[in-house]
């Protein structure tokens, strides 16, 4: 994905960041040179692919469109100011332009009133006339540029939620949603800018500025060494306010970014915080990151302003300077440098070469002209911090490296057939403190293995290991005998049904997110699935059916429907291995029993892990495996279990049913 | 749910009329820095009217040579001192005068020559860059513009944006507030990406609309009648060019009208497309572990995919409905330019005016045509707000929990909790409790036992008022709930949700949540009595460890425990806990289980659970079924009635251990 692969920093897993990363952090190594813009650019050449035919389009036609305005353009102005105000003769080219009969505007010493008059009306209704025919260009170019840009971000937006998605739930267990969320929009939304700031824009006003420069050295050589004098002092400024602006620029979106998170977080957690009353601390917390947003903004915002108000200050001298010493010359009526030029394309009449108003007016038009595209150059390179910083945090995430990635060669796994083993698999987040630890494990296929422990001991994360959703530290998760690495990540996960233990719903239909897993489930797929989680009857009694819309995280539901939800939406994957991570711990015991008499007999040939902590769930299971710590310390059948004197299930057992055999005892009338 | 909470999208003429004029309102508060800004946009007036003369000095006298006292017009009279002094000046000298002045203009409002009107505003850098409106306005919220550059300007400029701000920050914690006092069940989850987008790139709109509103009606026809003014001075009060200028305000005003609606409808589309991408993306940011355990990425990719596709091209077709009505105007426009341009050409070539005059006059033309376009345009312009206003208000109207705060408080709870033939139905009215009666006393563990779906956690809800009964009145030592204030009853209730909610905080601050004035003493036996201590030790910073987003790291066990602590360190009277022992194993759901019973000396305890072993420990236990009690009394009296549904219940999940 990456174009620039870079060498740096690849100690720790998770922030494995490129060396130009962490602009705008202020440091020594917080420097914007040639060498990153262009690798900033590089690395977003690949997203212009898909509209590279567009753009090329955009920029021909653009450039045609100028050009072909550029030679009318300074005529226009010219015949204004030396034909119409002034009165002198127009010139062959001028005259046709503009429709006269060469022989009585071209041809003569001098215009008097009445042709000075028809000039003008000539001369305005064709400028109308031509802004009509060219107006309707630039609104369709000007269409096809957003439509590009737009396009452009899209796919960077695609390209980051892919990456989002990819990345291990150890990384989405630190990220802030609303971080992602603002890199997402406002930090990836950079890209068109910097297409614009490093592409277009250049490139319209290098060329402007070479154009003018040139034209202008015709004029006089001097008045354009005045334009080239004033680029040190410019440059200079550019330098030494870059890194401010960009340590401004960074921390704006930090501020922004983290503001982002903030009002996310209390939303998601609503519930607890008015349950709580904490409203008002909440509000304070909400006010102090706003506060700060804007208060970074503020800075951020204050020193570009200030860099171009200082820029401006070089370039506004530059042509009061220019335009004056102009002035001087068109009083001296001193002779144009370009003279024989000039007589030769038509611009001026034989006799003329010298300063005159209509020469003067388009000398200012194009100095101004280089000025302007000199200030907006610099501007171009002050906005280019603040884009190339919200890049930065894009390509920031975008180059982190998923910790579960398909291996190279990984082959699409195979339909199971034999068996399921752990071997010797330890795993933690940190390396010091294992959550497992050596654990052996055997399942073969048909069987339905209860995985049970105390609160923490790490059943969960034998099943998201399992799914990969984090690979071992050490050891490995063999399917008939291969590591499961060796399968690609989309036939692993497609081969593992899972009803969770956090009822995840969707906000969308009911019969949607039962076919969550397999979108072209059939309708009757859908009911079928229903049926085993024992979830037809409730939803056939919702307002709606199967049509129901369900809020997010399913509101509306009592959490014993929604657990049937998420069992109907692994029993309709229909997959080979089917992991219920304490799926029933919300239902009541009548429906426990019915959910999981039909999941036995829909289970035939699967395997199937059972983690629970309820008794009548655990015996139906043929094996069950106890976890402590980390480390499964038994393994058996229900009865060879119950049958070790001071064995950890027993024990487990002894205390939930003991007491409640004891209180049934107590209590049943006989 | 999902209808209940969307607002009008087809916005009449008038209802944007009446949510600009509500907007307007907010500005109070604002009142002394409008006025500061105000006298800021009309200082800058006064250097803009010198602007024009020095480019016409520059032209007549030094290149025309035309003598101070020959010219066909005069100068206005602040510009005539200036004359006066350089009357004898020769050429080169005059010359050299004019630009230093040129110059000082230059750094105190970063212009000459002709005025250029060009907006010092940082936030219109993305127009045409292939954004959408949320990129858009997270520019505008921190909009500073100047009409003038410079020292001035930046003057100007960093006052005006810390309006902006101080503004923008205000309506933002006004409209937070009241989002977080919306009902409990009216806010979705699903709803959380649209409420962000509301709160960061909506609430702009009001901002915006004060300053187009308060600064453009003044500050324009001001512009106008000064530089008509200044005009009038030197060229006559008939001058066809004053009218012409004037004309843009009909220009920009009247070809214009009909595109209204179609820009409301268009910007409303578009922050629509952006909310709902925000929301599709928060959603399966929020599910990823059920996105990547079901293999969803696929279809999530390709939701977002759609939703953000949709949302830019909502935006491309709002500006092109901005560039469609900007073309209208533009074609009238052009006439009048048509027509400036022949009158001043022909006033020349009649030798009226000099050619100097041509750049004075162009310069005023411009400035008023400038003026009269943004007073003429204001109405187009605000369509675009009016559609961020009618979201931001919406949510603002939203009923909010009925607290009228002139209710008393509750005093501490000391005897019972009584519910007398309390009814309740969700809002498409599908009842889901019906005359339920019951009391429980301050000692007791109260029990809800009943099927899924039967109505359990409903029930529980009604006590700190998360959802208001619709017949009938719950009562805590008498006082109905309903009429005191939420304040004091919720400080009196710690609630334990089916599903734990986490904030990206310590482990300390997120039990604390519970009580902010709890001593470590007591947060640790909180965490204690939950079973949530030993895990905590064992973690590398212990009670300072931070748990990341929603406690990602933590098992849901271990959530569960936490969020049990955290109502545990609350010392409310009535302590309700909704399936808090599901994902418990047997020894912690013991201790828990004791703990509660010792909690509930003095405590009312509601739990709801399936289990027998927490059922079992209750004084009173409510058998539920379909919304209605159904059987009633303690477990031992419960399994007496030979045929009891309790009973058949209680069996049903102990079978297997026989």
């Amino acid at each position: 994905m990456a174009i620039v692969e870079g060498a740096a920093g690849r100690t720790d897993p998770v922030s494995r960041y490129r060396d130009f990363a962490r602009l705008g952090g202020g440091g020594r190594s917080d420097s914007l040179g040639f060498r990153l813009i262009l690798q900033l650019l590089l690395r977003c050449l690949p997203l212009l692919g898909p509209v590279k035919w567009p753009l090329i389009g955009l920029l021909v036609a653009g450039t045609l469109l100028v050009a072909a305005i550029a030679v009318p353009g300074i005529n226009i102005v010219n015949v204004f100011w030396n034909g119409v105000l002034e009165g002198h003769a127009l010139s062959d080219f001028q005259a046709r332009m503009i429709f006269l009969p060469p022989g009585e505007f071209a041809a003569v010493g001098s215009l008097g009133g009445p042709e000075r008059r028809i000039v003008l009306r000539h001369l305005v209704w064709g400028v109308t006339g031509l802004t009509f025919l060219v107006a309707p260009l630039f609104i369709a170019l000007a269409y096809l540029r957003i439509w590009i840009l737009q396009r452009v971000n899209q796919q960077l937006r695609m390209r980051m939620i892919e990456q989002l998605q990819s990345l291990s739930l150890r990384f989405h267990a630190e990220q802030r949603v609303g971080d992602s969320i603002y890199r997402m929009f406002q930090d990836s939304s950079m890209v068109t800018q910097l297409i614009q700031v490093l592409l277009l824009s250049p490139l319209e006003n290098v060329s402007r500025l070479l154009f003018s420069i040139g034209i202008v050295v015709l004029w006089d050589p001097r008045l354009a060494l005045m334009l080239l004098i004033a680029w040190p002092p410019l440059l200079f400024v550019g330098h030494r306010l870059a890194r401010p602006m960009r340590a401004g620029f960074r921390r704006a979106r930090e501020a922004n970014s983290a503001l982002t998170s903030r009002i996310q977080e209390t939303l998601a957690g609503l519930k607890v915080i008015k349950a709580y009353g904490a409203e008002e601390s909440e509000r304070r917390r909400f006010e102090t990151a706003s506060l700060s947003a804007f208060d970074a903004a503020y800075e951020a915002r204050n020193r570009f302003v200030g860099y171009k108000v200082i820029v401006f200050w070089c370039v506004g001298l530059t042509l009061i300077l220019g335009i004056g010493w102009a002035t001087g010359l068109t009083a001296d009526d001193a002779s144009l440098f370009g003279k024989r030029f000039f007589i030769a394309m038509g611009f001026a009449s034989l006799n003329a070469g010298t300063w005159n108003l209509g020469f003067y007016n388009n000398f200012k038009d194009r100095f101004g002209d280089a000025t302007t595209a000199s200030n907006t150059l610099m501007d171009l390179w002050g906005t280019l911090q603040d884009v190339a910083t919200g890049l930065d945090r894009t390509f920031e995430m975008l180059d982190l490296e998923p910790e579960v990635e398909n291996a190279p060669g990984a082959v699409p796994m195979p339909p199971l057939s034999r068996d399921i083993a752990y071997v010797d698999v330890t795993f933690g987040y940190l390396q010091d403190r294992p959550i497992l630890e050596g654990v052996d494990l055997r399942v073969g296929a048909g069987s339905m293995l209860a995985i049970v422990g105390p609160t923490g001991s790490g059943k969960s994360t034998l099943m998201s290991l399992l799914l990969r959703l984090y690979d071992p530290v050490r050891g490995r998760i063999e399917i008939d005998g291969r590591d499961i690495r060796e399968f690609t990540l989309d036939s692993l996960r497609g081969s593992i049904a899972i009803a969770l233990q956090e009822n995840i719903l969707f906000g969308t239909t009911v019969r949607e997110n039962i076919r969550y897993a397999v979108p072209d489930a059939s309708d009757e797929e859908v009911r079928a699935a229903a049926r085993v989680a024992c979830a037809d009857e409730f939803i056939e009694a919702l307002p709606a059916g199967y049509d129901t819309l369900l809020g997010e995280r399913g509101t509306k539901l009592s959490s014993g429907q929604r657990q049937r939800l998420s069992i109907a939406r692994a029993v309709i994957k229909n997959a080979p291995i089917l992991v219920l991570d304490e799926p029933t711990a919300s239902l009541d015991a009548a429906t426990e029993h019915r959910v999981l008499e039909n999941l036995r007999r829909w289970g035939a040939g699967r395997v199937i892990f059972l983690i629970t902590h309820r008794l009548s769930t655990i015996r139906r299971a043929g094996a069950i495996a106890v976890i402590r710590a980390g480390r499964v310390v038994e393994t058996g059948s229900h009865e060879v279990l119950m049958a070790r004197e001071d064995g950890e299930y027993r024990r487990l057992v002894e205390a939930e049913i003991g007491q409640a055999d004891r209180a049934l005892r107590a209590t049943v009338v006989p | 749910m999902r209808e209940r909470l969307q607002e009008n999208e087809r916005l009449e003429g008038a209802q944007a009329v009446r949510l600009i004029a509500r907007a307007l309102r907010y500005v109070r508060p604002f009142r002394g820095g409008f006025g500061i800004k105000l006298a800021l946009l009309i200082g800058s007036f006064v250097p803009m009217l010198l602007l024009p003369w020095p480019t016409k000095v520059l032209i007549d006298q030094v290149i025309g040579g035309i003598p101070f006292g020959e010219q066909p017009t005069p100068f206005p009279f602040f510009v005539q001192p200036f004359i006066d002094a350089a009357a004898d000046l020769p050429r080169t000298e005059l010359l050299f005068w004019t630009i230093a002045v040129q110059s000082i203009l230059l750094v105190a409002i970063g212009a000459f020559g002709i005025s250029s009107r060009e907006r010092n505003d940082a936030s219109d850098r993305g127009i045409p860059q292939g954004w959408d409106t949320a990129t858009r306005t997270e520019n505008e919220a921190n909009a500073g513009f100047s009409l003038v550059g410079g020292l001035l300007g930046l003057i100007d400029y960093r006052f005006t944006m810390r309006l902006s701000q101080k503004l923008n920050h205000h309506y933002r914690s006004q409209l937070f507030a009241r989002i977080q006092s919306l009902p409990m069940t009216s806010l979705d989850d699903e709803r959380i990406g649209d409420a962000v987008y509301r709160v960061m790139y909506d609430t702009t709109s009001i901002t915006q609309t004060c300053y187009r509103l308060i600064l453009t009606p003044i500050a324009a026809p001001l512009y106008i009648l000064l530089t008509v003014w200044v005009m009038g001075l030197v060229y006559g009060w008939q001058s066809p060019i004053l009218y012409m200028g004037l004309g843009f305000l009909f220009v920009a005003l009247v070809p214009t009208l009909p595109f209204a609606g179609l820009q409301r409808r268009y910007s409303a589309r578009s922050r629509r497309a952006g909310s709902t991408t925000t929301s599709s993306l928060e959603e399966s940011l929020s599910n990823v572990l059920a996105v990547q355990s079901l293999n969803g990425e696929e279809r999530e990719r390709a939701r977002f995919g759609s939703d953000s596709e949709d949302s830019f091209r909502q935006y491309r077709l709002k500006l092109f409905v901005e560039i469609l009505t900007f073309l209208a105007a533009a074609v009238f426009g052009t006439g009048l330019v048509i027509g400036v341009l022949f009158h001043i050409g022909d006033a020349i070539i009649a030798g009226h005016q000099s050619p100097g005059d041509f750049a004075v006059l162009m310069s005023f033309f411009v400035s008023i045509a400038a003026a009269s376009t943004d007073l003429g345009s204001l109405w187009i312009r605000l369509q675009n707000e009016a559609t961020g206003l009618n979201r931001v208000f919406f949510l603002m109207d939203a009923t909010s929990e009925d607290d009228s705060s002139g209710s008393a408080s509750l005093p501490p709870v000391r005897e019972r909790l009584e519910m007398q033939e309390v009814g309740f139905a969700y809002e498409d009215g599908e009842p889901t409790l019906h005359d339920v009666s019951f009391e429980a006393r301050v000692g007791q563990v109260l029990a809800l036992v009943g099927p899924a779906g039967a109505g359990k956690t409903t029930l529980a809800s009604l006590v700190p008022r998360f959802v208001v009964p619709r017949s009938g009145r719950v009562l805590l030592d008498g006082h109905d709930v309903a009429h005191v204030s939420l304040q004091s009853l919720r400080a009196q209730v710690a609630f334990v949700f089916q599903e734990t909610v986490l904030f990206d905080a310590t482990i300390e601050e997120n039990i604390r949540l519970g009580n902010p004035l709890a001593s470590d003493v007591e947060v640790r036996r909180a965490a204690r009595i939950a079973g949530a201590d030993e895990f905590i030790e064992a973690l590398p910073d212990g009670y300072r460890t931070e748990l990341g987003r929603a406690g990602g790291k933590l098992s849901v066990g271990q959530k569960q425990r936490l969020s049990i602590a955290r109502a545990l360190v609350r010392d409310a009277p009535i302590l309700i806990l909704d399936e808090p022992t599901s994902a418990l194993d047997p020894d912690t759901e013991r201790r828990l289980v004791a703990a509660l019973r010792e909690a509930s000396r003095t405590r009312i305890v509601i739990v709801i659970a399936h289990r027998l072993s927490t059922i079992r420990e209750a004084d009173q236990i409510l058998f539920l079924e379909q919304g209605a009690i159904t059987e009633r009394g303690n477990h031992a009296s419960l399994m007496a009635l030979p045929d009891g549904r309790y009973r058949r219940h209680v069996e049903m999940q102990t079978r297997g251990a026989d």
